[in-house]
């Protein structure tokens, strides 16, 4: 038994290496991150001076967050498309200089030719009547305005005659030479070990979790402030809904229990058509709200309270915050468990051994607990390793609605905010909590059964 | 399946939740597919400050020149009644196509996972490089390219060029080099195809984390857009059709007819096609009312929470949201969040009888 424990365990670590790995992946896949976001932010409000200074601020941030490097040990892209392409600012020159590439397929003829329209364009920034064919050679990618707005430059600008006269060349050039489909053949490119992933792989594994994009904070230490309030509310509405589902349950299962059965299984079905949101606002409104019963603080974990307040004091005031949110969370998880527990002990009710202790006439409450509840565990025991992390999901709703500062909150924020270290802690976390709640299950396994027995092999 | 429509028959005869159910899904489906033609006297995203939330009902007030908000208005002065009309037609025309596309792949993978179980799937070494060739072609030339030429805005020639690769790249690996290779006697060895390993760990990859999540992740790495939301929705929701459809394969295979064609030696496609496609699409299509009743709760709580979908989407979620600014205004909730529950409770009703007749049949 401790040797399977140990194999499953141990087999949990290429799975978080996977998940992780691919989060990672994907969230760099993503060309706009949050800082380029705010770094991009108002092209235009900025006169052109500081264009160069957030130019060089742009670049600065990519290399802090090692963006200017490649991302994987390999890299595939279009033959067109040169890799560098990254470095270019801002993002809507960057997208252009792409279609140039795309179209014409053939990367340094178009490089060539942009060079010279950006030195044509400075040297000629001054002169007003030609700003209308920049700004054409600046947005279009058709060749006949290209060489069209090329050529009445070269004849309008005398005073740079040379520049332009190249800039004319360079656009005839790869208008000519343009290489239509074969910039669409993939090429493959290695990159070693000087990429993003192998760095935060190690990174990793020193134990660098990483920092909050937007408030600099190490991940773990923000999980651990988060991971405590999100916990009490699991596992108390885990524990109320358990117990009341077995309670519920006994009581449906009774000889005489019709009454509650015909009371309770439509309830708690058409409790279970309500989704989780709606449930918690409707009970806010019902009962939190000034407009109906206010009985209920609304909002928060009741941080406010004054210090040095005996210990069953403050306890009271944190029960006052979470009673609602626990009632919400237990609401919407008890029909599935309810349902789930009544049939599972329902067909342990046409078992031999039940018959058998009806025939040696024992009470009908010593039948139920002692003898079907024992052989119910089985398939619970299963039930609730797959049902605690699903209340993960249940709990992010009810901590956005009351607003507790837990890990589902902190997940929704950190993903508005695009911040993602935070998020990457959080999905290792859950993936965690969830592979940890099967190997307890299966720990319990036998000793709900002592019948089970693991082998390490 | 003849089965299954009787069954059906018989319950619409004897149950009347089941009658009603399927009468409000009937009336529901007709109100989503006439609303544009409806005569509202609001459009959803009318504002009109200076109405903001008002309360339902309020026949006071009306006048000839301004019309009722029969359910009153949110914050921007937003109709409740149209939002709440529309956000079903939002609603449904989500989650029915992504549940319909979750179906087909769900039933796609897992038969045959379900099929090669007990990886009696052999492969030839030299189907097997073909195979593992075509994928990388098939994902450069039918995505990367398509996505790249979609955002550049390039001419559709390139699109339809590399479509044209992705497809027949792959068919011309298969049908000339895999024949080719075939003449090596290395590459003519059968190798097991673990189809069903490759099927179960992808669905413990998807199901590691809870489902919300894993969307609420995966939207935050694309722009809020609804078909990028419904790709993530089928992305995540296919496990369950697969793990079902994987389950009932296993079934069908054992009994004695299935394994009588298989003696008869009918071809693959047959056997799948004729003799166990029938027999376990009941049990698909009560899970495909299921999903779809999960569906509508999940895209109302997306957009309740606002990952994922643009904020000017007409939807449940967002009225819903609108309480957040007023918690004394319970219209907002009460009504969306009524209808909401309404379509969710008929669609359990009526896969939950289903199931019942289904299981009183099965030993």
């Amino acid at each position: 038994m401790p040797g399977y424990l140990f194999k499953r365990l141990v087999l949990v670590l290429p799975m978080l290496w996977l998940i992780a790995s691919l989060f990672f992946l994907l969230s760099r896949l993503l060309p706009q991150g949050l800082g380029a976001g705010n770094i991009l932010k108002g092209d235009e409000q900025y006169s052109k001076g500081s264009k160069e200074s957030r130019e060089r601020s742009y670049r600065q941030y990519l290399h802090k967050t090692q963006q200017d490097l490649p991302l994987f040990y390999f890299s595939i892209h279009a033959r067109a498309e040169p890799d560098t392409l990254y470095r270019v600012y801002p993002e809507s020159e960057r997208l252009h200089l792409r279609r140039l590439a795309w179209k014409y397929g053939n990367w340094p003829l178009v490089s060539a030719y942009y060079s010279g329209v950006k030195q044509a364009h400075t040297l000629a920034a001054q002169q007003d009547q030609l700003q209308p064919h920049f700004e054409a050679l600046h947005t279009s990618t058709v060749a006949p305005a290209i060489l069209a707005a090329a050529s009445s430059i070269a004849e309008a600008d005398q005073e740079n005659a040379f520049q332009t006269a190249i800039l004319l060349r360079n656009a005839k050039r790869m208008v000519e030479h343009r290489q239509d489909y074969l910039g669409l053949l993939p090429t493959l490119s290695w990159n070693g070990s000087k990429n993003q992933y192998h760095n935060w792989l190690t990174e990793v594994l020193q134990g660098n979790f990483g920092t909050s994009y937007r408030d600099h904070r190490a991940v773990p230490a923000i999980l651990a402030e988060a991971i405590g309030n999100t916990f009490w509310l699991l596992i108390l509405s885990m524990a109320i809904s358990v117990v009341l589902a077995f309670e519920l349950s006994i009581l449906m299962v009774r000889q005489k229990g019709r009454k509650w059965r015909r009371l309770f299984l439509p309830v708690l079905f058409l409790t279970d058509s309500i989704p989780t949101f709606v449930l918690a606002l409707l009970l806010l409104v019902l009962l939190a709200s000034p407009a109906f019963l206010q009985l209920f603080p609304v909002y928060g974990m009741g941080y406010y309270s004054p210090a040095g307040l005996p210990w069953h004091e403050s306890l009271a005031r944190q029960v006052q915050f979470m009673a609602l949110p626990v009632l919400c969370l237990t609401l919407a998880n008890l029909p599935y468990l309810t349902n789930q527990v009544y049939r599972s002990l329902a067909t342990t009710g046409n078992e031999d051994y039940t018959r058998t202790a009806r025939a040696k006439g024992l009470s009908e409450t010593r039948i139920i607990r002692k003898h079907m509840l024992r052989n119910a565990w089985l398939p619970i025991i299963t039930l609730l390793s797959d049902f605690l992390p699903a209340l993960v999901a249940g709990a992010l709703i009810i901590e956005t609605i009351f607003a507790i500062p837990g890990v589902g909150r902190l997940l929704l924020t950190a993903v508005q905010a695009r911040d993602y270290p935070v998020m990457m802690g959080i999905v290792v976390i859950v993936a965690l909590f969830k592979m940890l709640s099967h190997l307890v299950a299966d720990a319990l396994y036998s000793l709900a059964d002592p019948r089970i027995r693991y082998t390490s092999s | 399946m003849n089965r299954f429509l009787s069954d059906i028959v018989r319950i619409w005869q004897l149950r009347w939740a089941f009658r009603l159910a399927l009468i409000y899904l009937f009336l529901f489906l007709l109100l989503v597919i006439l609303l544009p033609w409806l005569p509202l006297s609001f459009q959803p995203n009318d504002l009109d400050l200076g109405q903001a939330f008002q309360p339902p009902f309020q026949w006071a007030n009306v006048t000839s020149a301004t019309p009722l908000h029969w359910l009153g208005t949110d914050a921007l002065g937003r109709d409740v009644l149209s939002n709440t009309l529309f956000g079903a037609r939002t609603a449904v025309l989500i989650s029915l196509p992504v549940m319909l596309a979750t179906t087909v792949i769900g039933l796609v993978l897992g038969t045959a996972a379900g099929f090669y179980a007990d990886s009696s799937g052999k492969i030839s070494r030299a189907s097997f490089s073909g195979i593992l060739l075509s994928v990388p072609v098939f994902l450069y030339f039918g995505m990367y390219v398509p996505s790249q030429a979609f955002l550049l805005k390039l001419p559709p020639a390139v699109l339809l060029l590399s479509m044209g690769i992705a497809i027949l790249a792959p068919f011309i690996l298969m049908k000339v080099l895999v024949p080719a290779l075939k003449r090596a006697t290395f590459f003519t060895k059968q190798v097991p195809f673990p189809a069903d390993q490759v099927v179960l760990r992808l669905i413990e990859v998807f199901t590691s984390i809870p489902r919300l999540v894993i969307i609420l992740v995966l939207a935050s790495f694309m722009p809020p857009s609804v078909v990028l939301l419904s790709f993530i929705l089928v992305l995540t929701y296919w496990t369950d059709t697969a793990r079902l459809t994987r389950a009932e394969t296993l079934r069908v295979k054992q009994l004695p007819y299935f394994e009588a064609a298989v003696s008869a030696g009918a071809s693959t496609g047959g056997l799948l096609m004729r003799h166990a496609l029938p027999n376990i699409l009941a049990p698909v299509i009560v899970s495909f009312i299921f999903g779809l009743a999960g569906l509508l709760a999940l895209e109302s709580t997306l957009s309740f929470l606002g990952i994922g979908v643009p904020a000017e989407l007409v939807s449940w979620g967002r009225t819903i949201a609108g309480i957040r600014a007023n918690t004394s205004a319970w219209w907002l909730v009460v009504f969306p969040g009524g209808f909401l529950a309404l379509t969710v409770l008929a669609l359990q009703t009526c896969s939950y009888y289903i199931l019942n007749a289904m299981q009183h049949h099965s030993p």
